[in-house]
């Protein structure tokens, strides 16, 4: 346990029931568990009522917290082992089959010319990438969004979800180059 | 070349994808960093156009007083909790305290007509030398219980 921990007065401070410290600590981490629950159970209903459960447990263990990693981390993973629960409750797969052998064309399709800022105006291409993104299987989704949303790094992605740094950079890979085919499709460029 | 994110992440077998990823990574700083794209290829700018959608926040969200909500819940669940908890805790402590002392009443009712006369023996038999032992073992007993009670004091339980 170390006494410089920067996580350690706020702990502290929700330990010892001090008037606020519990409603500030789920504000610093309610953005987090919602991302990573919502983008994994897509029902917004079901989302809350499991964020709801993730700060019910924390605070019923946070005297288990033992400094190892950062709290981050720690409500992290409470967030996201209670979104699998769920998800395997309603017999969802985390992650669909999914066939990898396109993948080197995708790599080697160099793609036409392309105007960022047009496309970002374009609504119709913004329809098809938020489909695409929801049709990606949850491990993916829920990645992705630690990855941009909450710019969470690799090793601490792996830490919340107990999934190998290596598997990770992996799904984030075949994740985003999905995605790019997707939007190669709707410019017209020939994979 | 490092990129941010990649500490520690073992780079692809594969050189193309390793490039591949790079190219990801990069344009997803330089979308962060929100760098001018005209100097980027296509390649990039389809990725940097995932990375802004990416990180645009879902339609839906928590209420805004969602913290509040949860500080509320848990202001009273605990200490219904922490009662249920312990007034169980002391029902079971009193009825391990009964059943034992039950227990020991019988076993003095049966057996103690055989060890009772070799304890009063052994306590005759104490000389001056053997009682300065005893009450050095008593001195260090009690000075050890002391020093954790005040050890339990300062730490405020």
């Amino acid at each position: 346990m170390q006494d410089n921990h920067p996580d350690r007065e706020l702990v502290d401070a929700v330990l010892a029931n001090r008037a606020g410290a519990f409603a500030r600590l789920v504000q610093e981490y309610q953005g987090l568990c919602w991302h990573i629950i919502q983008r994994m159970v897509r029902n917004p209903e079901d989302a809350r009522e499991l964020c709801q459960d993730t700060f019910l447990r924390v605070h019923q263990c946070l005297h288990q917290y033992r400094y190892e990693s950062a709290l981050k981390s720690w409500i992290g993973r409470i967030a996201w082992t209670i979104a699998l629960r769920h998800l395997q409750h309603k017999s969802i797969p985390l992650l669909a089959a999914t066939d990898n052998a396109d993948d080197d064309a995708l790599v080697e399709n160099i793609g036409d010319g392309f105007d960022l800022e047009a496309a970002c105006a374009d609504a119709e291409m913004a329809r098809h990438l938020h489909a695409a993104m929801e049709a990606l299987p949850p491990l993916q989704r829920a990645l992705l969004t630690l990855y941009y949303l909450d710019e969470t790094p690799i090793p601490q992605i792996a830490l919340i979800t107990g999934i190998a740094s290596g598997t990770i950079k992996s799904h984030l890979f075949r994740a985003r180059l999905r995605l790019r085919s997707v939007l190669e499709a709707h410019t017209g460029v020939a994979a | 070349m490092t990129e941010p994110g990649d500490d520690h992440v073992a780079p692809f077998d594969d050189p193309a994808h390793e490039r591949e990823w790079l190219v990801q990574e990069r344009a997803m700083q330089r979308e962060r960093l929100r760098l001018d794209p005209a100097g980027d290829d296509a390649r990039s700018q389809r990725y940097r156009l995932l990375a802004r959608v990416l990180r645009e926040p879902s339609a839906h969200a928590l209420p805004v007083d969602f913290a509040q909500q949860m500080a509320a819940r848990v202001a009273c669940a605990p200490a219904r909790h922490t009662t249920a908890e312990a007034s169980f805790e002391r029902g079971l402590t009193w009825m391990l305290g009964a059943l034992l002392t039950v227990a020991a009443a019988v076993v003095m009712m049966i057996y103690g007509s055989t060890w009772l006369p070799s304890f009063a023996a052994v306590a005759r038999s104490l000389d001056a030398a053997n009682s300065r032992w005893l009450l050095a073992l008593a001195g260090c007993l009690g000075a050890s219980w002391l020093f954790g009670r005040s050890q339990r004091h300062h730490s405020g339980h």
